[in-house]
């Protein structure tokens, strides 16, 4: 057999070979037994000093190529096994991507934590503090220095829980307005938001809890107006129910406050037409407030001559309950996690 | 206050119907509660009986010809006084009565029936202020073409005022008027009373023996004859909310709601003696009210006594010996002013409230002491046949109103915010009747006697405001520029609730006032503890100590609907005399992080709540915390329960619940924890500058360590920390095992020991001899042994 004829029958069968394999460590056998020192190459190559001299360039050269060739085609090969076992294990790890995840839990802050913050941060960009203070108030801060000395006929407004003649729950977060004006010593402005727990001595209903949170604001200076009380109450009603509300202020009676108003907000589930909620006179009533009594402020050591502001309050479970249609108080105090839940 | 529209017709040109009048006095006076009319019903005739059959089949039910204007119907009719020859009110089919009761033709048992004779309770008032038990008859005279309700005097409209303690003046017809008048800028027209007194003088002296009645008036008047009211009275009383009783009666209760001085009638004839004195009760002097029931009196009660004996308990209630009877004929008026203070506290005490006690503890105008008096004695001769005798009997130690309140108009602009005029001002003033003198911008104001509240330059700003309309003051911002935050404590506990809902779990708000047995649930100490003195129920009595009672009933409560994994926390309060702890305290059970089809369940244990309280302490820069197990909590786990401890102060503690708890309260294992605030926040950490990252590796050493089951893993990194020097940077746990080869009281533990220093690479040499050193120590103090890992 012509000896050129052989080399290209064995390129031809190594390269079916490589072809045929799908292993990388078995095309790196098929190249170790073609191309190794004891390859059919190496033994064609045994066969050239048989040749006659002429012929023997054009037969090395020839095998020579023909082993280059069958190498490229490994290589060749080896790439498309790599991307044969790429393709497999994509295969083997594709997944249902349907299927549930892994739960991380979600907690929230209770509504009326987040009410009230929300409320806190819109009074802190207008330069407010946060004032808090303690639960169990004495009657003087609760109620004396606030214009309602015993007998008066406003105690009864508010019924009280006493601990002891001169101690009890406190029933607004008042005396806090009060602690900050004494610690001033009268003579310094005040812009204060005062968050907290209160109580009255109500049985519990829908409507009514004995225990609930409010927010008070003070402001205390040379020159504050009830129209600045407007203004301010304006911006935290859109805040809180939209930019298209309008307030309306009429009158209204608190010892605390004098002038005092009770504070309507235009209806944001009728825009002001009309419905249940407002029980069809396109108001709600949200909160009230006033200028704050010269008596609350001489109480307190603030010259009234000299000093004037404005105060306000508002229940913080009335809020959340219009804003989000809650009809009934007590939801906030069960903690049935698929109310709790709802707000994030 | 319910006020009917016709009564304040008589003082004021009303042109408005009652939404806009209703709509206008809520925002110039006082909220008005309800509107409404007095008989909400239509298509309504005035019958006349014709004739009455007994209906063939029900003996109660009758069978009534009536007669109206468009003819003679056929009525079946139930009441007992259903009569032949009576005026009556016929709804007519297609008449809808109130609670949308739809009147048609209809057969009852079997005959026709074409409408219904109606009682006023079927057309809406209420049964406590009319006879219920038959059919209203017209006894007016009428025809068959007038609208009953006119002839009844009960087409009339009902609005509701709400009044607030500064407003004693809304208690009255008049000054419901007068407000109205302003409101509408309208002529307020008072009325007057004429008395024809005859030549007999009125007998009574009177005596007041207590500053607490300041005014007493009287008149007497004879031979009054007791029948009913007049119709537009007992109409009015109707529409006030009052029953109508007879016209002695009837007459003192339009009084005072037209003027808002109670007055109160005795029978003069049953006085020992014409004499009346005013003085404070004796303790525990007995005095039988018109109720018929016996009082024990205080000393704080004023009374109205003749010849001693008391006669009436001064502005609350009368006496039941000196009442009004059908045989009455000489009557003493009263028209007194009693002190607010003591009405109150007496009404309070009796739990006696009336329509007169409620206007004499907001306050009376004293210039209608005897207008009342009057216009009662006018009303009694014309309704009762009455004779008044001469003069009133009086004493008034009342003075005039006679302090002025000065205010200029710069500071009712300055404190509403506007730029009102003199003129402004002035007219307002003058609606309201105030009387005053101007210097320049300055008002010298003196009010009326019936606005008595207005006493501060305030309560003149209030009226100019409400007056002009708050509609009218303009939107502005308080100029005072200030630093608005939050204190870096309120920053503090914001991050808290920030990372304790960031790992999970839910925020909840329980009450502070619980039941008193629970209270002492989670508490170590023995505290004392707060209680209310008249709780509204025992589930709400004493303030808690912790949340954690709270906590576990918010947990049952979910559980109790399915919710098996709850993770709560809330920021709550120990409540101390003078001292309100804050605590973050928290309750978690179930299923941390749960993905069912992978069965990878973590159930909730001590570690992991240990693990979430410690990421919040990283987070808090809380450092060197430790844990020391303790059996204080008796409703905790005694060997899973750990306080939490930085140096000697005690942060607070997280714990299991005890077995018999979980029985107590059906829950599965259940894991509390509760730290101090304050604490935390005083203990807590600030970086003050950044911390060289080391540039050199650092090298780890592996240890087991077989010990007695007892010695704490705490324990044994604390005194190898001791042993090493400060190459040894950490030390900590990652595996603990029991059982072979080791003895059943042997546990073993494996440390990863990591040494380094900033500055160089250690030697192995350097290391070798530190574990060594380590080894050395702890088999010295707990007897360990380094096991081959
Ligand atoms: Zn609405």
């Amino acid at each position: 057999m012509d000896i050129k004829q052989k080399v290209k029958d064995l390129l031809k069968e190594a390269k079916e070979q490589v072809a045929a394999t799908d292993l990388m460590h078995n095309l790196n056998q098929v190249k170790a037994d073609y191309l190794g020192k004891k390859g059919p190459f190496s033994g064609l190559m045994r066969h050239m000093k048989d040749l006659p001299n002429e012929e023997k360039p054009t037969f090395g050269k020839a095998v020579n190529t023909a082993k280059q060739e069958l190498k490229k085609a490994i290589e060749k090969q080896r790439e498309v096994i790599k991307e044969r076992q790429i393709q497999a294990k994509l295969e083997a790890e594709t997944i249902d991507v349907t299927l549930p995840s892994r739960q991380f839990r979600l907690g929230n802050k209770h509504l009326l934590t987040q009410i009230i913050e929300h409320i806190e941060d819109l009074f802190i960009g207008m330069g407010y503090e946060i004032k808090e203070g303690p639960e169990v108030e004495i009657d003087e801060y609760n109620f004396e220095k606030l214009n309602l000395p015993k007998n008066h006929p406003a105690r009864d407004m508010q019924d009280t829980f006493y601990i002891t003649e001169d101690t009890l729950l406190r029933t607004h977060t008042s005396p806090v307005q009060v602690r900050t004006m004494l610690n001033n010593n009268g003579n310094k402005p005040i812009k204060i938001i005062c968050p907290g727990i209160v109580y009255r001595r109500d049985d519990d209903d829908a409507t009514h809890s004995h225990q609930f949170m409010q927010i008070e604001g003070l402001v205390v200076d040379e020159k504050t107006t009830m129209a600045d009380l407007k203004g301010t109450l304006e911006i935290m009603a859109k805040e809180l129910f939209g930019e298209q509300r309008k307030i309306r202020l009429r009158p209204d009676y608190f010892p605390f406050t004098e002038p005092s108003v009770e504070v309507d907000v235009s209806c944001h589930n009728c825009g002001g037409d009309g419905c249940h909620i407002c029980k069809q006179t396109g108001w709600i009533e949200v909160l009230g407030a006033g200028m704050v009594n010269n008596n609350v402020l001489k109480a307190s050591g603030y010259d009234p001559e000299k000093y004037q502001g404005f105060a306000f309050g508002v229940g913080v479970e009335r809020l959340a309950m219009l804003k989000y249609k809650i009809n009934d108080i007590r939801d906030f105090y069960t903690n049935d996690q698929r109310f709790n839940n709802q707000f994030k | 206050m319910k006020v009917s529209i016709n009564w304040l017709k008589d003082f004021v040109d009303v042109d408005v119907d009652i939404e806009t009048l209703s709509n206008l006095f809520t925002l110039h006076s006082a909220e008005i509660e309800e509107t409404t009319k007095l008989i909400n019903a239509t298509n309504l005739k005035v019958g006349f009986v014709t004739d009455i059959k007994k209906h063939e089949n029900a003996d109660t039910l009758n069978v009534c010809q009536v007669k109206t204007n468009e003819g003679t119907h056929q009525i079946i009719c139930g009441a007992p006084n259903v009569q032949e020859n009576q005026h009556v009110i016929v709804a007519m089919p297609g008449a809808v009565l109130p609670g949308n009761f739809k009147i048609k033709k209809a057969k009852i048992r079997g005959v026709e029936s074409n409408g219904m004779i109606c009682s006023l309770n079927e057309l809406g008032v209420d049964k406590s202020l009319v006879d219920a038990s038959g059919i209203h008859v017209i006894k007016e005279a009428c025809t068959l073409y007038d609208n009953p309700l006119e002839v009844l005097n009960l087409d009339d409209e009902v609005m509701t005022v709400h009044v607030n303690p500064n407003r004693p003046d809304l208690l009255s017809i008049m000054g419901v008027a007068i407000d109205t008048a302003a409101i509408l800028d309208k002529e307020y027209h008072p009325k007057s009373y004429t008395v024809n007194e005859i030549k007999e003088e009125n007998p009574i002296d009177i005596t007041l023996n207590t500053p607490y009645c300041p005014s007493y008036y009287t008149r007497v008047v004879k031979d009054v004859v007791i029948r009913e009211s007049p119709r537009f009275i007992k109409s009015r009383l109707i529409a006030a909310g009052m029953r109508p009783i007879n016209n002695i009666v009837d007459i003192t209760n339009y009084v005072m709601l037209e003027t808002g001085q109670p007055l109160h009638a005795f029978d003069l004839d049953s006085l020992e003696k014409e004499e009346i004195t005013v003085r404070l009760a004796k303790d525990n002097e007995s005095f039988k009210t018109l109720d018929n029931k016996e009082r024990l009196l205080k000393e704080d009660d004023i009374v109205i006594t003749s010849n001693d004996i008391p006669i009436a308990l001064g502005g609350v209630m009368g006496g039941a010996d000196s009442e009004i009877t059908d045989q009455t004929s000489r009557i003493i008026i009263e028209s007194a002013i009693f002190d607010e203070v003591h009405i109150r506290n007496t009404q309070k005490r009796l739990d006696l409230r009336s329509e007169a006690s409620t206007r004499f503890e907001r306050g009376i105008d004293p210039n209608r002491t005897k207008l009342a008096l009057d216009m009662c004695a006018s009303l009694f001769e014309k309704y009762a046949d009455a004779k008044t005798l001469k003069n009133i009997k009086k004493v008034d130690n009342i003075k005039p109103q006679s302090t002025e309140i000065s205010v200029s108009l710069e500071k009712i602009n300055k404190t509403l915010g506007t730029s009102y005029t003199k003129k402004d001002i002035t007219q307002t003033l003058d609606k309201l009747f105030f009387n005053y003198t101007t210097n320049k911008t300055t008002f010298n104001i003196i009010p009326p006697s019936h606005r008595l509240q207005i006493e501060t330059y305030q309560d003149i700003i209030e009226e100019v405001g409400r007056m002009l309309g708050y509609k009218n003051i303009p939107s502005s911002l308080p100029e005072t520029v200030s630093v608005g935050r939050l204190s870096s404590y309120q920053i503090f506990k914001r991050n808290i609730k920030h990372h304790m809902t960031s790992l999970g779990l839910n925020e909840v708000k329980t009450y502070a006032l619980i039941k008193d047995e629970r209270v002492h649930e989670f508490d170590k100490d023995s505290q004392r503890t707060i209680q209310v003195n008249r709780p509204m129920s025992q589930e709400h009595k004493t303030l808690t100590l912790s949340p954690l009672p709270n906590l576990i009933d918010v947990v049952k409560y979910n559980k109790a609907r399915k919710l098996s994994d709850v993770f709560i926390f809330e920021l709550g309060k120990n409540y101390q005399k003078d001292n309100e702890i804050e605590l973050l305290s928290g309750t978690l059970t179930g299923t941390y992080d749960s993905v069912d089809w992978q069965s990878s369940n973590k159930t909730i244990d001590f570690y992991l709540v240990k693990g979430l309280l410690e990421s919040l302490f990283e987070k808090l820069n809380l450092n060197q915390i430790t844990y020391h197990p303790t059996n204080a909590y008796k409703n905790c786990h005694p060997g899973q329960t750990a306080l939490i401890k930085q140096g000697d102060d005690t942060l607070g503690f997280i714990g299991k619940i005890h077995p018999k708890y979980a029985q107590t309260h059906k829950l599965e294992d259940t894991f509390v924890f509760e730290l101090d605030l304050k604490e935390m926040y005083n203990n807590k950490t600030a970086i003050t500058q950044f911390n060289e990252i080391s540039k050199y590796p650092s090298i780890t050493r592996d240890i087991a360590l077989v010990v007695d089951d007892k010695v704490l893993a705490s324990e044994l990194l604390e005194s190898i920390k001791k042993a090493s020097n400060k190459t040894l940077k950490t030390a900590t746990v990652f595996d603990v095992y029991h059982g072979e080869p080791l003895a059943e009281t042997q546990k073993s533990l494996a440390i990863k020991l990591t040494f380094g220093l900033k500055d160089r690479t250690l030697e192995t040499q350097e290391i070798e001899e530190q574990v060594a050193l380590i080894l050395q120590a702890v088999k010295r103090k707990y007897d360990a042994e380094l096991r081959s890992i």
